[in-house]
């Protein structure tokens, strides 16, 4: 080969330059990441995973969940919200009157400050509130975007790239009940009349009702019951999956994605 | 190719000549490389691993953190408050016989002022000093001189609102005026080298 030395080296170039990209960039980035806090508070997060919920991770990949459904919240920009937390001494009158002329929500970090220069000049006091903005949330799938925090202890992360179903990474807050997970897995149209989800009952015993009836059996609507006396039931690996969905949570205020919890409003 | 070289069907090969690349596209290329590093510079947070859209840097990040109100100052007050006084003045603020007076319904902690009540932990105290009417005779260390002065301003508004005091509030620009009083040496004093002080 003529230009021998020349092909050996745009290879190593090539596959070294995206080694560096891909492998190595984001190990030096993320690849220290650690438990960290949630902001202005002294727990920690993300917490580990129950060993039922870690289980139900594997579940999760086996049945291909991510091929339709996302653990990631986007989030576009973020809005500030300016408080009254109390009128002041000084003149509570002309407080009150200068708040009723302000718009005090969907501010952007100069127009908050500029209402909390005014409104404090006057003897008032306000607290600034932070909320995050952006079409997921506005859907409800979260309150704050998410962050390479939340997957700390996922192996492997379940990111997802499709969304024919709801985004998930935060199931947990929005459907905290067992039961209502185990139903939808087994028959999601009991729960959404046009859900294009596929029914996972393999993960499911139909089985005659013994002496009494399982504490475990599912309370499924009429028409998707089975036969008078059989009941269904979760076999374990319905259980993990339940568990981990139930521990997908990202409701936290962080330093990386910070917002004013709700339960701070006076 | 030439009308020359079409005659001739030994050389219809084209050759490549060497010549010098034009200047517009060096220029075009630096000035997209130039723009380039200003977008990065702009957009990326320089690979800052806690930098997440929609913020652009560092510095936008940690101006956009919610402003922390009076709650989160008295949360971090307690926190302060039990693990730098509460080993001897006890989380109930009542003291211990012998080795701290009590600061609930001390005189000390709801005087109107806050200087004296400052130069407590910034300088320490040292021999008599009288609280709620009971002579104690104690050596406190500087207990927070090291802190930070908001951390140390939370502390005191802390102190001065729980177990039933309620003495106004103590701001970090208060804690840094008293550090900047006392000067580089200061020594920790008796109750009544104090009463001397500006309250």
């Amino acid at each position: 080969m003529k230009n021998g030395f020349a092909v050996f080296f745009a290879v190593c170039v090539a596959l070294g330059g995206s080694w560096t990209g891909f492998v190595l960039a984001p190990a030096l980035q993320l690849g220290t990441a650690k438990q960290t806090t949630i902001l202005n508070s002294s727990d920690n997060w993300p917490l580990q995973r129950t060993g039922e919920a870690t289980l139900g991770l594997q579940v999760y990949r086996a049945n291909g969940c991510a091929a339709c459904h996302t653990e990631q919240v986007r989030q576009d920009g973020v809005a500030f919200e300016v408080v009254l937390t109390g009128a002041g001494k000084i003149n509570p009158v002309a407080v009150s009157n200068l708040v009723s002329t302000l718009k005090l929500s969907g501010l952007t970090k100069d127009e908050a400050d500029a209402a909390t220069v005014k409104i404090t000049a006057i003897g008032g006091k306000v607290e600034t509130h932070l909320a995050a903005t952006g079409a997921d949330i506005a859907r409800g799938w979260g309150v704050r975007r998410s962050v390479a925090a939340d997957f700390l202890y996922d192996v492997p992360v379940q990111l997802g790239g499709v969304r024919v179903g709801p985004d998930l990474s935060n199931i947990g807050v929005r459907a905290p009940d067992a039961n209502w997970q185990l139903v939808h897995l087994y028959a999601p149209r009991a729960i959404a009349k046009n859900s294009a989800m596929p029914p996972f009952k393999f993960l499911f015993q139909v089985r005659k009702i013994g002496a009494s009836p399982s504490p475990d059996a599912l309370n499924l609507p009429q028409e998707f019951a089975p036969a008078d006396g059989y009941e269904v039931v979760p076999k374990p690996a319905a259980k993990e999956l339940a568990a981990y969905l139930l521990s997908l949570r990202a409701d936290a205020p962080l330093y990386e994605a910070p917002f004013t919890p709700i339960t701070a409003k006076p | 190719m030439s009308e020359e070289n079409k005659s001739s069907p030994a050389s219809t090969e084209p050759t490549a000549t060497r010549s010098t690349v034009p200047m517009w596209i060096l220029v075009v290329t630096l000035v997209l490389l130039f723009l380039g590093f200003v977008f990065f510079d702009r957009h990326s947070g320089w690979f800052d691993a806690r930098v997440y859209s929609p913020y652009a840097s560092a510095e936008q990040l940690d101006a956009y953190q919610p402003k922390t109100g009076a709650a989160a100052a008295r949360a971090q007050g307690k926190k302060v408050y039990e693990s730098v006084c509460g080993i001897c003045h006890g989380v109930d603020g009542l003291g211990k016989p012998g080795q701290a007076p009590p600061l609930a319904g001390s005189e000390w902690v709801n005087a109107k002022g806050v200087s004296r009540l400052a130069h407590i932990p910034l300088a320490g105290a040292n021999g008599l000093i009288s609280v709620e009417g009971k002579d104690w005779n104690m050596n406190m260390a500087a207990m927070g001189a090291a802190l930070p002065d908001a951390d140390l301003a939370a502390v005191l508004t802390y102190i001065r609102s729980s177990w039933g005091n309620k003495a106004g509030e103590v701001t970090a620009d208060d804690v840094k005026s008293v550090r900047a009083s006392m000067g580089g040496h200061p020594q920790p004093m008796n109750g009544e080298q104090m009463m001397k002080m500006p309250e």
